[in-house]
This record gives structure tokens, C-alpha cells and sequence, in this order.
């Protein structure tokens, strides 16, 4: 099946010019937007970007929330991964559906649900002043936020701990058991660090994904939890200061990219490693 | 030790699934308010959506942009999908990678630059610009499934037809393209769905013209009457059917070539 270089080429010009005219091109345009001034090169936004109260404190907010929705789907997702490598693949192929259902379901009316369950009229509050307790004021804070994130990117962390998981010589485990480790130690030691590379993998794509949210934020966030894809939407289409938009969108496009370099390394790493031989 | 786990379990699906479910009986109400439980059920706000012109012009163009996107992406990606799994060429990892790139950068960031791009060339407020920007999101998902099967497809087959005498073209339309249909139909409704779901893009280079997410999105912000969870509960029906043809196309066509396979060994 070779196929000539002219063929190549016209298989995939389609490709090529939707990706170039409508995504290489625009990006471009938006990370030289960030460092060009009408008279050229300059460094005039990258300075304003630092010079910023509100947008370092937005950059800094966006790194948190980021971190703390990563660390709570590892958390609830890790024991739930568990829970499906044990399964036999029979079951485990229906469960999956069930993880996956929300995932066909549109962000913004999984999104639009939580407004509804957590408002102040919401079903949590009927449900507390039925039982005679005082309202909470759930939605419209960070909260909100991070339960409305957390539920959009559980199924991804999941699967990703869960391929991990798939992926180990379950023998091994029974090793470690028959030379006498106790089933706690036989996980610790064995079957916990031959799933890290799982936690890493739906680690860095969920921490990734929380960095470009909008949705969640915009409608179940108070005013303080203007995060950045919001604050750049904002600087558009309401101060109308399009050179800090682009070089907020810059940002965060080099910090997704360092991210995904970061995340490349570690694996090579971790692949060299598993290439040298287990125990050196 | 493995209730526990299992008792958890349930938990977090409950976490997952639950939320949606409370839209069925919110959409019922008779009520002019979001109300759980509904008093008296009706399908009023059913019918608000079909009575409402600007629901349903959205509905329309969100049909229109999204088949136009899954057809733009499902033609560019599976011929690009050959020339990856297929062919050797330098550049080639960079480009598998750049193809699929749309799918975890930030949505915002491709928004802001094609918003700026759009209003340089007047695209602004452009259904087939529109489309063009959906396809672009549409089709990793494409990239993705199709050199996925491609990669399992055994090229011997292909070679016995044209060593029988058909050309590479023909050759591929009637030996590989059959193989690949079912994966084609779940990648089309991936993409499909892609662009039905967009809302960002979309609101930075419509313009004025709502598609069902921006509509929704507008209607989010101005009050909350339960014509939305009607709306949510008709856009979930038509995921799940969407899903669930896609998965028993996927499901028979894996079955066949399975059992072909094994009564050839």
C-alpha cells in the first residue's frame, strides 16, 4: 500500500487547509497580536498582562481552581477506577455506558441542572427547609463551581485511572500476596505505583481541560469566580481591549502547552524507565 | 472491603446521572416556575419551545451548521486519517497531533483568534463560516475513530483486490470503505454532536444568529422558566438515541469481522 508522495499530499489537502486557514492561522494571529504593537515588535501587553492586579489574580485564581478540581476527581475517581477493574468485563462494558451516559450530554444543560438543584429555590434547599434547616447559599460561589466541574470531568479521570489499572499484571499482585505482603501492602507497594501512570495521564488532561472552562463558571460562579477564559471573553466583548484579550488567551495557551510538554516528558521518562528493565 | 467500594460506586453514578434526571419531572410542570416536585404536570413548555419562533429558527440552524460541519470534517478527516496510517512521511506525528490539537486546547483561545480572523475577512455573522469553525472541532473526533479502525484493518484484503484487478480507488471504495462505514457513522455522530454542543466559538463569531446553545445560553440570562429543562430533556433524548444507534452499528460490525476472522484461522 505505498502511496506516492502526490497522494499523500492530495489526501490530505482538505485536512490542511480547514486546519490551516481556521485554527494554525487564527492562533497565530492571536500569539502575535500579544507581542506586535503598531510599531512592531514590542513588549507593551506582556508588560500590562504583569503589570495587572486583576489579571494575575485572575491567572492566579484559574491556577487554583484548576489544582483543586484535579485533585478532587483523582481523589473520588481513583477508588471509583478500583471499584471497575475488578469487574468482569461484562459488567464493567455496561458500567462504562453509565459513566459515559453525561458525557453525550451537553455542558451547558449539565451546567444549567446544578443552577436548578443548588439555587436558592433549588431542590437542596426545599429539601433542608422541609427538615427545618436554614438555606445554604451554594450557588453562585466557588463551590458551585468546582461541584459543577468536578461532575463534567469525573468520567474522564476515571477511564483514564481505570486504562491504567487494566493494563497491570494482575499475577503480579498475587506475588506480592503469596510472599506474604497483606492485601493493604500488596496495593501500596504494587498495584498503587503501577497505576500512577493513569493518575498522570487523567491528571494532566483533566488539570488541562479546567484551565479553558467557561461554562461553569460564567453561570454557576459569583463575580469572584471570574476565571480566565471569562475574564478574556470580558476584555471582547465588553472593555473592547482585544491586545490584552489576546495576550490573556496567549497565556494561556503556553500554559496549556507547557503542561502537555511536561506531561510528554514524564512519560518518555517513565517509558525509558519500564525499557531499562522493572528494579534498576 | 469490596461493598464498600461497591456502595461507593453507586455514589459517584448517582453523582453523575441523578442531576439530569430531576429535568424530566422540572420540564413537566404547569407552573410558570421551576418547581420540584411539579404540582400538576403538563407539557406546556413543550409546546412553548415549538410556539416559539426563535427556538425553533435556532433549533434549525444548529441542524443546518452541524450537518454541514460533520460532513466538512468527516471527508477532510478520513482522507487525512489514510495518509497518516498509511503512508510514511516526515512531519507525520506533528501533523497526527495537530489534527487532533482542537480537542484540548482551550475553546476560548480558537474563539477569540477566529473571532478577529472572521472580522478581518467579514466572515462575521456567516452560516458557512460558522460550519467551517464547527468542523474544525469536529474533526479530531473523526482523525481519531476513523485511523483508530483503519489501523485494524488488514491491508492483505485490500491488495488481493487490487491484485485482482481493480485500481487503488475503486479497490478502496468497494474492499476498505465498507469495513470503515460503522466507524464512520460513530465518528459522524461525534462530530455531529461536537457542533450541536459548541457554544463559545459560536458566540464570539455569530454574530446576532442563535444556534440551540446560544439561544439557550441567552434565555439562561434572562430568566428561568422551565422552557430550557424541556429543551434539555428533548437534546438529551436525541444524544442518547444518537449513542445508542452509533454503539449497535459499532457493536454488529465488530461482531462480523470478528467471526469472519475466526472462521478464516
Amino acid at each position: 500500500m505505498n502511496l506516492t508522495r502526490p497522494a499523500i499530499l492530495l489526501l490530505l489537502l482538505p485536512a490542511l487547509l480547514l486546519v490551516g486557514l481556521v485554527f494554525l492561522l487564527p492562533i497565530a494571529g492571536v500569539l502575535s497580536l500579544s507581542v506586535h504593537g503598531e510599531a512592531g515588535f514590542t513588549l507593551e501587553p506582556l508588560r500590562e498582562l504583569f503589570g495587572s492586579k486583576v489579571a494575575l489574580l485572575v491567572l492566579e485564581r484559574t491556577f487554583t481552581l484548576a489544582l483543586s478540581v484535579t485533585a478532587i476527581c483523582l481523589a473520588l475517581g481513583y477508588p471509583a477506577a478500583l471499584f471497575m477493574s475488578g469487574l468482569s468485563s461484562r459488567a464493567r462494558a455496561w458500567v462504562t455506558y453509565l459513566i459515559l451516559l453525561p458525557f453525550w450530554i451537553s455542558i451547558l444543560i449539565r451546567t444549567y441542572t446544578w443552577i436548578v438543584i443548588l439555587g436558592r429555590e433549588g431542590i437542596v434547599n426545599r429539601g433542608l427547609a422541609a427538615v427545618g434547616a436554614e438555606p445554604l447559599q451554594i450557588l453562585y460561589t466557588d463551590v458551585a463551581v468546582r461541584i459543577g466541574m468536578v461532575q463534567i470531568l469525573l468520567p474522564i479521570v476515571i477511564l483514564a485511572c481505570l486504562a491504567s489499572m487494566l493494563d497491570i499484571d494482575r499475577d503480579l499482585v498475587k506475588a506480592a500476596r503469596v510472599l506474604g505482603a497483606s492485601r493493604w501492602a500488596a496495593f501500596r507497594k504494587v498495584f498503587l505505583p503501577l497505576s500512577l501512570s493513569g493518575v498522570a495521564t487523567g491528571g494532566i488532561i483533566c488539570f488541562i481541560l479546567c484551565l479553558g472552562f467557561y461554562v461553569t463558571p460564567a453561570l454557576l460562579g459569583g463575580r469572584r469566580s471570574t476565571i480566565i477564559a471569562n475574564l478574556i471573553d470580558i476584555q471582547v466583548h465588553r472593555t473592547l481591549n482585544w491586545g490584552f484579550a489576546a495576550v490573556l488567551a496567549s497565556a494561556l495557551l503556553v500554559s496549556t502547552l507547557a503542561c502537555l510538554g511536561i506531561f510528554r516528558l514524564l512519560t518518555r521518562r517513565r517509558a525509558g524507565f519500564a525499557a531499562a528493565g522493572f528494579g534498576k | 472491603m469490596r461493598l464498600a467500594l461497591g456502595l461507593y460506586f453507586a455514589l459517584i453514578v448517582a453523582f453523575l446521572i441523578l442531576p439530569l434526571l430531576f429535568l424530566v419531572p422540572i420540564s413537566l410542570t404547569e407552573s410558570q416556575f421551576l418547581e420540584f416536585p411539579p404540582q400538576t404536570l403538563s407539557l406546556r413548555w413543550y409546546a412553548a419551545f415549538f410556539e416559539d419562533p426563535t427556538w425553533v429558527s435556532a433549533a434549525l440552524l444548529s441542524f443546518r451548521v452541524g450537518i454541514g460541519a460533520t460532513l466538512l470534517s468527516l471527508v477532510a478527516g478520513t482522507l487525512a486519517s489514510i495518509a497518516l496510517v498509511r503512508a510514511e512521511f516526515p512531519g507525520r506525528s506533528l501533523l497526527n497531533a495537530i489534527f487532533i490539537a482542537p480537542l484540548i486546547l482551550p475553546t476560548v483561545v480558537l474563539a477569540l483568534a477566529l473571532y478577529i480572523v472572521f472580522l478581518r475577512w467579514r466572515l462575521v455573522d456567516n452560516v458557512w463560516a460558522l460550519t467551517v469553525a464547527h468542523a474544525i472541532v469536529a474533526m479530531p473526533y473523526v482523525v481519531l475513530l476513523v485511523s483508530a479502525n483503519l489501523r485494524r484493518f488488514d491491508v492483505t484484503i485490500e491488495r488481493a483486490a487490487r491484485v485482482l484487478g481493480a485500481g487503488p480507488v475503486r479497490a478502496f471504495m468497494l474492499v476498505t470503505l465498507p469495513f470503515l462505514t460503522p466507524s464512520l457513522f460513530a465518528a459522524g455522530v461525534l462530530a455531529f454532536f461536537a457542533s450541536f454542543d459548541e457554544l463559545i466559538i459560536t458566540l464570539f463569531v455569530s454574530g446576532g444568529a442563535q444556534t440551540l446553545p446560544v439561544r439557550i445560553w441567552n434565555d439562561l440570562g434572562l430568566k428561568l422558566d422551565p422552557t430550557v429543562p424541556a429543551v434539555a430533556v428533548m437534546l438529551t433524548a436525541v444524544s442518547i438515541v444518537g449513542m445508542g444507534i452509533g454503539e449497535t452499528i459499532r457493536r454488529r460490525n465488530e461482531r462480523r469481522y470478528q467471526s469472519e476472522t475466526s472462521t478464516e484461522t
